[in-house]
């Protein structure tokens, strides 16, 4: 991985360098080792039956939380990814995206399902309870908050903007910072997809680093 | 901790009483259960836990918190009234142990987990004040009093003291105390610690366990030995480490891009809080309080040296004698033959 983060060339608390590990052109970050494997059971919005992370065992996971109502992030978020879909070509059927809702309030199956109809097929909506949802984000470190109405504040969601990436055994690989951006790297982005679609699987030293 | 006071001395001889053997067993089983019961409900229903409950429950935190507690608060009573620690001594430790299990347990963490001078704080409360306040606690002797013989035994091994021992010579401890702030704080190596579950405990841990360390070896009391380093090495410690935490500190502050993006990939808990502002804070946070806390420290290094001094054999020689009577009448101290203070009234 191009963006990948390496501690050996931690660049120490240098407030002049830029690190390398966070250049401007880092689009995916490596998260092997560091993240939990894919876990959840959610309602899948095509139909309304649940799922579980391993119905999706084979495939490439995008993991992404967001709200239809969303004015901006989830938009343009899965706009590109549909983007990167796009670039994968016959590729593309063997990527899920998987697009969490954290506004189940208001994001009804029905609605979910014509939302991310808009992007692309293979963009699968998901609904989670309360409980399940808090777990998916603390495991993954995402933060959401969801803020009704009141008199002086308006309906207010928040989300954050990481989409992760899951291989085929479901093991983490890749974070991308954030797709929302009007000139994000998608050649960049679709190269690093394309590595893990073709499984050029960790050689020996990737497989030891793993465990650090 | 009252109640520890009052309930030692009525029930020494109850079986179920505080000190009782059955207690030492039920009490610490009660936990245990407690600890299951939060661990379930943590597991399966984080989004309905009250903020003052695990947000994410660790069997580490938890009885590495009550525990000791429980220990103290047994040890206390076991104790003789002179040889426990004063009441403000141990609502130090009460309050240091509660402000560690604070940020590392309750909904804090969430907090901690998404604004960067959250996480600050949530270092300076596991590192600086929270094992500042358990030092100033004295709490080992009640602890060791009210911990099963057994582990009594263990933790104070021969093997273990000499393993702690390198870790206590002045300048290593100041070095680790500075050296792991600095080291989680390293752009990569903060990334890592705050996505991966594993190294965040990791990160935690070391600070907290470093944190007592430090303070403990700092805020002892006594002179040397029993103490592992003299007062002027105590205070060299205590004073040693506030520059580099001001370089580090300065070096956030005026860090001119966004070092710590996670929390920009992951969401920040104040998202109309720029990430360069929030970094601003955090290096603040890094830079001030330790440095405060550092003084305090001094100050009462500085006050046990001068009851270690006024407590030491006074000087047998008449003429030291009479020349300290001489000095009690400006210094204030007690005339070492009446051991009364003279106060200007008692001048002739």
């Amino acid at each position: 991985m191009r963006g990948a983060i390496s501690l050996a060339l931690a660049g120490g608390l240098t407030a002049t360098a830029r690190p390398a590990a966070f250049a401007a052109a880092a689009q995916t970050i490596d998260v092997r080792g560091l993240v939990p494997a894919l876990a959840f059971a959610a309602t899948d919005a095509q139909s309304g039956k649940t799922v579980t992370a391993a119905a999706f065992r084979g495939k490439i996971v995008l993991l992404y939380l967001g709200y239809t109502n969303c004015p901006d992030v989830c938009p343009l978020t899965l706009h590109n990814i549909a983007l990167i879909l796009h670039r994968l070509g016959k590729d593309r059927a063997d990527v899920r995206v998987l697009f969490v809702t954290v506004d189940p309030n208001r994001d009804s199956l029905a609605v979910l399902r014509r939302y991310t109809a808009l992007f692309a097929p293979e963009i699968i909506g998901l609904r989670l309870g309360p409980n399940q949802l808090a777990r998916l984000a603390r495991r993954y470190r995402l933060a959401y908050s969801v803020s009704p109405a009141t008199a002086s504040h308006p309906y207010e969601v928040l989300h954050s903007s990481a989409v992760y990436v899951f291989d085929r055994t479901g093991a983490a690989r890749l974070l991308i910072p954030s797709l929302a951006s009007a000139t994000p790297d998608l050649p960049g982005t679709t190269a690093d997809l394309e590595r893990l679609l073709h499984g050029s699987s960790a050689g020996l030293l990737g497989r030891l680093t793993r465990h650090f | 901790m009252t109640a520890s006071l009052s309930l030692g001395t009525a029930n020494r001889s109850h079986a179920w009483g505080v000190t009782g053997p059955r207690c030492a067993w039920a009490v610490p089983f009660a936990l245990v259960v407690v600890g299951a019961a939060l661990d379930l409900a943590s597991t399966e229903a984080p989004a309905a836990m009250p903020v003052f409950l695990p947000f994410d429950f660790s069997w580490f935190a938890w009885l590495g918190t009550v525990l000791p507690v429980w220990w103290f608060l047994r040890g206390n009573a076991l104790l003789p009234a002179d040889e426990r620690p004063p009441p403000w001594r141990q609502a130090a430790f009460l309050l240091g142990m509660a402000a560690i299990w604070a940020v590392l347990q309750t909904r804090y963490l969430y907090l901690a987990e998404h604004e960067f001078f959250f996480n600050r704080i949530q270092h300076v409360v596991m590192h600086h004040l929270g094992p500042f306040l358990v030092a100033l606690g004295l709490a080992g002797d009640p602890i060791r009093r009210g911990m099963p013989r057994r582990i009594a035994g263990v933790v104070t091994h021969r093997l273990i003291r000499r393993a702690i021992a390198p870790l206590q010579q002045p300048f290593v401890a100041a070095f680790l105390f500075v050296g792991l702030v600095a080291l989680w704080l390293i752009p990569p190596v903060h990334f890592r610690a705050m996505i991966s579950d594993r190294l965040f405990w990791i990160m935690n841990w070391s600070m907290v366990l470093d944190g007592l360390l430090f303070w403990c070896m700092v805020l002892d009391p006594r002179p040397a030995p029993p103490a592992r380093a003299g007062y002027g090495a105590r205070a060299a410690m205590a004073v040693g480490v506030i520059f580099p935490q001001i370089l580090i500190g300065a070096l956030i502050v005026f860090a001119r891009y966004d070092i710590y993006p996670y929390y920009d990939f992951c969401g920040r808990f104040f998202p109309t809080i720029s990430p360069r502002y929030d970094q601003l804070v955090g290096g603040m946070v890094v830079w001030i309080p330790p440095a405060m806390m550092s003084v305090i420290a001094l100050i009462l290094v500085l006050n046990h040296l001068r009851r270690a001094e006024e407590s030491a054999p006074r000087p047998l020689d008449p003429r030291a004698a009479r020349m300290e009577a001489l000095s009690a009448r400006w210094t204030g101290r007690p005339d070492a033959r009446t051991n009364q203070t003279t106060t200007r009234d008692d001048l002739p």
